[in-house]
């Protein structure tokens, strides 16, 4: 018990996340006597491969101070490239060619980021719109579809129960960049960079390489949530997959990064998505329209953002109020003593 | 600024010296490639130098070029862009449909719109001052504006009969054969360019985006400043809303989604503009005008590309080709200065 209490006290946007995961589990396990069941499991899961990858991604850059709103697009993209080469090339090297352009979209935006020192969202809204337009260019402006249906079975094929390769796939991705953030000096960089750029930069950590590795990670993240979103489902839409920004950064922030960086981690990331996935199944359930879900989604985000500046405003208030209160003080030291002397001194 | 001429013979600087002493290479480059890309469409489509493609070009421009105008206030003002435009206008043409549909008459509807949207921005603006992330606070504030949208008009189409009292805005026109919504874009560039040039206000804005700390010292905070800017863009994006649910006679959520338009969202379609037009995206330095010059580049570079028989992949492409473009010459040019970071 002591233990925990510490753990809490350590970590405590984790503690909230876990928290707020469990009251939206239980919430809906309560009320949807369906929810509960090996079934909805599985299907959360398939959820989280693509999400869960979305969610990682911006957490990594939320972590390094920046947001990368591409994501959406060269999901898409990959998603575009993977189901139309699919029938040409075979499905592995048309999933590996989409992997490979997304991977280096990202490592290109993170160079060109360093490069010029410009905020990632301000580049990345450029590419937005020209990786929607290569993606159009791409399908041809139409809607590309798979013909043989065997790859979205193999893809969602019922694996340990409640896993498909996919989840799998995104799993392993997780433990891996995890390690790699918490034990790896590059990993570290990205938290410096992100908590306290300045100095960071002063102490001698380059821009270039944490921001590349970042932005090769999102584009790797982006460009497989789209194989897979494109794969599975068999068709691929270039002006589809934008409501994965939004999903993706309520599953970063409910997983305690902070938009000033360098706070939050990979198990905050997965606690978030899974959180996310719990709302947005449980919704399925009630039958509730896509707008809808999305009206929540924007709402927690903005709860979330809310608590984040109010706590924000709050420190600060009780920071100036505390130096005024020493000024106060050492002004009334001062003026005691000198009162002090004066008595002593004779005029 | 150290500059040779006006220690040299002070008289009369020519027009090249005065080019490259008032005006920044970037907004020099942008005229001329301007002016090129004129050229180019004048020679190479026969119907492109028409007073009829002229007036397109316009009347295309300025449905996005509005918003763009209003966005360019929260971009001056430091606080990059709002992510919520199109979300904006997509509850602001359910609300305004919704009040004609009821039959309240046009003066009552567009009241109650402006209202709603102005509410919508002031409310962002709030938390924005207070120093939540732009782009994060605006991000959810669209999924919730949507959200509203669509749960408001049930996700169907609203209509109304067509002798309806906000035609004179969609499709009327007053002078000539000039649409009054191009009427409305040129008088709403020329007033914003005014009140930013001339007023208090606009050159508070100026202050704010320029020198943050600056401003907090001498008294002008940005949670007054991102409040208004913010609640300018939402008005300005309503009356878009308006406007469009004028021409249509109908509104939808979807109508400024990526359906809207040649070239993907509209969101996206209206920061393009704020960018090209050369705007710094961190803040203190543009004008309105460079944005509706954006607008009309954008709305040209597209009209001639549909002349050539482009589809909507080579064009969204351009666009997407010339943000990027101008964001990249726009930090190689500002580079080492204060406003990089």
């Amino acid at each position: 018990m002591e233990k925990i209490k510490h753990w809490v006290t350590e970590n405590p946007d984790l503690a909230f996340a876990i928290l707020l995961a469990v009251c939206v589990y239980s919430y809906f396990a309560v009320t949807e006597p369906l929810f509960m069941t090996h079934r909805t499991g599985f299907a959360i899961m398939e959820r989280f491969a693509v999400l869960g990858l979305v969610g990682l991604a911006l957490t990594l850059c939320i972590i390094a101070g920046e947001i990368d709103l591409s994501i959406g697009s060269n999901a898409a993209l990959a998603a575009v490239i993977t189901v139309r080469f699919t029938d040409q090339f075979g499905a592995v090297n048309a999933l590996l060619m989409a992997l490979t352009i997304s991977t280096l979209i990202g490592m290109i935006q993170g160079y060109f980021i360093a490069y010029l020192r410009v905020r990632a969202i301000v580049l990345t809204v450029g590419t937005l719109m020209l990786l929607r337009g290569v993606a159009l260019f791409a399908a041809e402006e139409k809607t590309v579809m798979l013909t043989d249906f065997r790859i979205p079975d193999f893809i969602s094929t019922k694996m340990l129960g409640y896993f498909s390769p996919a989840s799998l796939l995104v799993i392993f991705m997780f433990i891996v960049v995890g390690l790699f953030m918490t034990f790896t000096r590059y990993g570290r960089e990205i938290y410096a960079i992100g908590g306290a750029r300045n100095e960071a930069l002063a102490s001698g950590i380059s821009l270039k390489r944490p921001m590349i590795i970042v932005f090769t990670i999102s584009g790797f993240c982006a460009g497989l949530g789209g194989v897979i979103i494109g794969l599975r489902s068999g068709t691929a839409q270039a002006l589809g997959l934008q409501y994965l920004l939004l999903a993706g950064t309520v599953a970063a922030f409910i997983g305690g990064v902070s938009i000033l960086g360098g706070k939050g981690g990979v198990i905050g990331a997965a606690i978030g998505t899974l959180t996310v996935n719990f709302l947005n199944t449980g919704l399925v359930f009630n039958v509730t329209p896509a707008f809808m879900v999305q009206l929540y989604l924007g709402v927690l985000l903005l709860i979330v953002i809310m608590f984040q500046t109010g706590s924000r405003v709050f420190d600060d208030m009780q920071r100036r109020r505390q130096l005024l209160f020493d000024v106060d003080n050492r002004r009334r030291i001062l003026a005691e003593k000198i009162e002090h002397y004066r008595k002593q001194v004779p005029r | 600024m150290s500059n040779p001429m006006i220690t040299g013979d002070q008289a009369s600087p020519n027009f090249f010296q005065r080019l490259n002493r008032d005006y920044s290479p970037l907004v020099v480059g942008m005229v001329v490639i301007f002016i090129l890309v004129l050229l180019f469409g004048a020679v190479t489509a026969d119907n492109f130098l028409t007073w009829f493609n002229f007036k397109t070009i316009i009347r295309d421009a300025a449905l996005v070029g509005i918003m763009a105008i209003g966005l360019t206030f929260v971009t001056l003002s430091g606080n990059f862009f709002l992510l919520s435009m199109k979300e904006t206008a997509a509850l602001s043409i359910i609300a305004f449909a919704t009040c004609m549909a009821a039959g309240w008459g046009f003066p009552a509807s567009f009241v109650v719109t402006i209202a709603i949207a102005l509410v919508a921005g002031a409310a962002q603006g709030v938390l924005i001052g207070l120093g939540g992330n732009p782009i994060v606070v605006t991000l959810g504030a669209a999924g919730l504006f949507f959200g509203i949208g669509s749960w408001w008009s049930d996700n169907l189409v609203i209509s109304y009969r067509r002798p309806h009292g906000a035609e004179w805005l969609g499709t009327g026109s007053f002078i000539g054969d000039i649409p009054n919504i191009t009427v409305a874009f040129i008088i709403i560039a020329i007033v914003a360019e005014l009140v930013l040039r001339y007023t208090t206000f606009g050159r508070q804005v100026y202050l704010v985006g320029a020198n943050r700390a600056a401003g907090k010292a001498t008294g002008h905070e940005n949670f007054g400043m991102a409040i208004k800017c913010c609640a300018i863009a939402s008005v300005c994006s309503a009356f878009v809303a308006i406007a469009f649910s004028g021409q249509v006679s109908s509104a939808h959520v979807n109508y400024f989604s990526s359906e809207f338009g040649s070239s993907g969202d509209m969101t996206i379609m209206v920061i393009a503009i704020v960018m090209v037009g050369g705007n710094s995206i961190m803040g203190g330095y543009g004008s309105t005008l460079r944005t509706s010059l954006g607008a009309i580049f954008i709305s040209t570079v597209d009209n001639m590309m549909v002349l050539h028989g482009f589809n909507s992949g080579p064009r969204v492409l351009a666009v997407g080709l010339m943000i990027v473009f101008s964001i990249i010459v726009f930090a190689l040019v500002r580079r080492g200065s204060r406003a990089v970071e």
